[in-house]
């Protein structure tokens, strides 16, 4: 007779696709085959979690269609189970998977695609945290940026890819050409948005992430541009909200 | 364990709040007793919180948990608990809610509410979170029946029996899903009426609702609690059943699958209701009102 701790272990296996016979040894038959029993609640593991990851990535399923994401999603699940309850939560990592993904090594942007797409997701659920007020910068404090914010580079023009996937996008053509994007994604009140960053901005709010300070960043945006208007750079991050006291 | 007594005011019928209704719930502040929410919709920040926060102030509102793994043998996560705790101080609900079942084992959460053995080992793994959970929230926890489509071999207890034992040990309250302990005896043979009998009935608080599907599994019916169509004719009687040995306890009427408009989901309340005025005229109970 396995304890508690072994038989859970054995559901595991079983219902993530790996090893069935442990679990099928400790359940009655009682006229349907165990298979048949545990066969239940794997589909609903599968079918709830694959749904959660069609809910958080709709463009990645439009890219590379419907079927070919619940096969995806299949593999992506019993490698990476959710370590939380909470189902927004999952799927944080899917662009790291699909980089590495035989079968879409040929779409080189999906990955942050996904990226873009769970950097959207986590600022829609991210703590609700109140920005500086503008005077408080006057003194010297500890910066950090909105634990909404998300700065994602790439070389795909991702908020085209992105605009050119919703549903009432007129064409879903992109030119893959006109390069790359320096995108800052947060929320903006209610709503989840991005914009493209200059690389003084994207500098200045790196540099705030990393070191919390306001002298620094503003090295950092002149070293990326020495021509940067830092006022306006300063005053572009107290509208949109993005900077926090810590 | 006075401190661990539900807050009172709770009674009538609820519908789950499912996010597809949220913005008609605020615009049209349909006439419904109560409201119920699965505790992990709301633990991040953001509008959804904000909103419900704004629900909150016109209806009372019960939380449901699905993710505190009350039967985990690896233990109860403590970070999960501090979120529920976070929430139920945010949102002072009338009731909060979980479920006699197990969903994290290595770290990984299965995300289903699966099945546990009523053994003696079980009973003191899950008396020990029912215990912490209710030190940490300062209240009184409801514990869910589950829908169950095996049984073990090793099970000597009968599910009633665990549950009453779990009460005795905890203090515990009980949510008794009417649909699962249907669903339940249809899949695995027992006795739905005998069931509901064998229940402690003072520490029933609450009962849920909610539709079934039937499947085919290799020839045989089997019945899946997919919570996707209208309570069906069997369990209103077995509601009926239930009210009369439990009393006019707060009925929840659930959909997850195929979320119909709001209206249906208010036509099964309001049936809901039409069951518990006729439960609490059979008691002559003045108090339930």
């Amino acid at each position: 007779m396995p304890t508690l701790r072994e038989l859970q272990a054995g559901f595991r296996d079983a219902l993530l696709g790996g090893d069935e016979h442990a679990a099928a040894a400790a359940v009655r038959g009682d006229g349907l085959g165990a298979a048949a029993r545990l066969a239940v609640y794997r589909h609903h593991v599968f079918t709830s979690l694959t749904a959660a990851l069609e809910s958080t990535y709709p463009v990645v399923v439009r890219l590379v269609d419907a079927r070919f994401f619940r096969y995806a999603a299949d593999r992506y699940i019993r490698e990476h189970p959710p370590a939380s309850p909470c189902l927004s939560e999952y799927g944080a990592d899917l662009g790291e998977f699909l980089a590495r993904f035989e079968p879409c090594l040929h779409l080189a942007y999906l990955p942050d695609v996904a990226r873009l797409e769970w950097a959207m997701n986590a600022a829609l659920h991210a703590p609700d945290v109140e920005p500086i007020a503008p005077e408080a910068l006057r003194a010297p404090v500890t910066l950090a940026l909105h634990p909404s914010v998300t700065l994602l580079p790439s070389p795909w023009p991702l908020d085209a890819i992105w605009r050119a996937n919703q549903p009432d996008a007129e064409s879903d053509a992109v030119d893959l050409d006109t390069g790359g994007v320096l995108l800052q994604v947060w929320r903006a009140g209610e709503e989840v948005v991005f914009r493209r960053l200059s690389a003084a901005g994207f500098a200045f709010r790196n540099a705030v992430a990393r070191s919390g300070r306001l002298d620094a960043a503003a090295q950092a945006a002149l070293a990326a541009d020495a021509a940067a208007d830092l006022p306006a750079l300063i005053r572009a991050v107290l509208d949109e909200e993005v900077l926090v006291q810590v | 364990m006075d401190r661990l007594t539900s807050v009172p005011g709770l009674s009538g019928s609820g519908i789950g709040l499912r996010s597809p209704h949220v913005a008609e719930v605020l615009a049209t502040r349909p006439a419904i007793d109560w409201l119920e929410v699965h505790a992990e919709n709301y633990m991040g920040g953001g509008p959804a919180v904000r909103t419900l926060e704004r629900i909150r102030r016109d209806y009372p509102v019960s939380i449901h948990g699905v993710g505190l793994s009350l039967g985990s043998a690896d233990g109860l996560d403590a970070v999960h608990l501090e979120r529920l705790a976070g929430l139920v101080e945010r949102l002072q609900p009338a009731l909060v809610s979980e479920h006699l079942s197990w969903s994290l084992t290595g770290g990984a959460y299965l995300n289903h509410l699966l099945p546990l053995p009523y053994t003696e080992e079980a009973l003191a793994v899950v008396s020990e979170h029912v215990d912490r959970a209710q030190e940490r929230l300062g209240r009184r926890l409801l514990v869910e029946n589950p829908s169950s489509y095996l049984r073990f071999h090793h099970s000597p207890m009968p599910e009633a029996e665990f549950l009453n034992a779990l009460v005795r040990r905890t203090g515990c309250g009980l949510l008794c899903d009417v649909n699962n302990v249907y669903v339940s005896c249809e899949n695995l043979g027992g006795d739905a009426v005998a069931y509901l009998e064998a229940i402690e009935p003072a520490a029933v608080e609450e009962i849920h609702l909610a539709g079934h599907a039937v499947n085919d599994a290799d020839g045989r019916a089997i019945l899946i609690d997919d919570h996707g169509s209208r309570v069906a004719e069997a369990v209103w009687r077995l509601h009926a059943r239930a009210l009369a040995r439990f009393g006019a306890v707060p009925t929840l009427v659930e959909w997850d699958t195929d979320v119909p408009p709001l209206a249906i989901l208010l036509e099964e309340a309001a049936q809901a209701n039409v069951m518990l005025r006729g439960a609490r005229h059979d008691d002559g109970d003045a108090h339930a009102a």
